[in-house]
């Protein structure tokens, strides 16, 4: 489990990051700035999420894509790792207790992404 | 936004480097520097908030495979943060400026006290572990690198430390910051848990809080990626650094490196917010 956990977390950091890099390198070679200038607004997490994956499955490349997906990844990292803690303790432990208290923060989570 | 990137990168991996070092998260350093660099306040924290997420998910990754990390406590307890954090992101959106900067420095001064008083003391194991701690199975061993032995510890006082929690985690959603310094003092004085651990379990669910806080903000579109790109970036250069540095040192050390950067970070801000210079 800690070993699970560990990995994850690092997945995701790093794979943000390179996302991340990879973006800003990009919009340097296409306009020679190192600063983004874009705005996100009007959209709640779960809607972020949605249309960053529909750019990326439509080819629709650009640098702002690399670093939303960058912040995306982020954002996910911690929400895997309580995901996948509750199927550790659910599953794996049979630990009832675990599971429900992982269970609320994960709907918890999920409700935030929603309604705001 | 005219701030270079490179300056940004710059501050954000001291930040990541003493978020680290201190369980507190970047932000205690961050929302300073980048409110000192013209950025609005909210924005700064909303900034900071989701730079936290790096920081805590970089740091935590390598407690939790050096198994320091008590994830049983860290998941009751993060039940509390993350409705503290969406509570607190959500008065931030609403309050006055000159409040926040204030607040900030208070809480960073009075974690600074804290520490303060507390420090010199060592560790002591609970002896006793009362019924309810016990329920959530909250015990645990590590092995501790500097003093070159396994450490056996049982934590207490659960009861007081979830709603403590709950405070810890609307500061850190209203501040944009880890609020890991609350979130150690609760493990440390209130559930008796060793220091490392408590460093470390506050480092594990200061991402998940920050994730709570961050939707909030998110929605908001408080979230310029202009400013979170080179922030997030230095961050984990800042974090990976300081994380590699303080699994080999010893808990002193660790408390009287921080002790003298939150003195000074807060009582800047309680200057800005009495003078109204923000």
């Amino acid at each position: 489990m800690e070993t699970l956990v560990g990995y994850l977390l690092l997945f995701g950091v790093v794979l943000s990051i390179i996302l991340i890099a990879a973006g800003v390198a990009w919009y340097r070679l296409q306009t020679g700035r190192l600063t983004l200038e874009y705005q996100i607004s009007d959209t709640n997490l779960f809607q972020f999420i949605g249309q960053d994956a529909q750019q990326l499955f439509t080819g629709a490349f650009s640098p702002q894509l690399l670093v939303n997906l960058g912040i995306a990844t982020l954002i996910l990292t911690p929400y895997s790792r309580v995901f996948v803690s509750v199927l550790y303790f659910g599953l794996a432990e049979h630990n009832v207790k675990y599971t429900l208290f992982t269970t609320f923060v994960f709907s918890v989570l999920t409700f935030s992404f929603f309604r705001y | 936004m005219t701030i270079s990137f490179e300056l940004l990168v710059l501050i954000s991996i001291v930040g990541g480097f003493i978020g680290a070092m201190s369980g507190m998260g970047g932000g205690v350093v961050l929302v300073p520097a980048l409110t000192f660099l013209g950025v609005d306040i909210k924005n700064a924290i909303a900034i900071s908030m989701i730079s936290v997420i790096a920081t805590s998910n970089g740091s935590a990754s390598a407690y939790v495979r050096d198994r320091i990390t008590n994830l049983k406590a860290g998941m009751f307890l993060e039940m509390f943060t993350i409705v503290g954090a969406t509570v607190g992101a959500s008065i931030t959106l609403v309050a006055p400026r000159q409040p926040l900067f204030l607040i900030f420095g208070i809480v960073l001064l009075a974690s600074w006290a804290t520490l303060l008083l507390e420090k010199g003391e060592g560790w002591k194991p609970a002896v006793h572990q009362d019924a309810f701690s016990r329920w959530l199975e909250l015990k645990g061993s590590y092995y501790d690198q500097a003093a070159g032995q396994t450490v056996s510890y049982r934590g207490i006082r659960a009861y007081i430390g979830g709603p403590l929690m709950f405070g810890a985690g609307l500061t850190a959603g209203l501040l944009g910051i880890g609020a890991g310094a609350l979130k150690v003092m609760i493990f440390d004085l209130a559930m008796g848990l060793p220091p490392k651990v408590s460093t470390t379990t506050s480092n594990l669910i200061i991402g998940v809080t920050a994730l709570a806080g961050t939707s909030v903000y998110f929605a908001s579109g408080l979230i310029d990626p202009g400013l979170v790109a080179p922030v997030i970036l230095g961050v984990v250069i800042g974090a990976f650094a300081g994380t590699r540095l303080l699994v080999r040192i010893s808990n002193v050390a660790v408390r009287i490196f921080f002790l003298f950067v939150i003195a000074a970070l807060g009582a800047e801000m309680i200057i800005r917010g009495l003078t109204g210079l923000i």
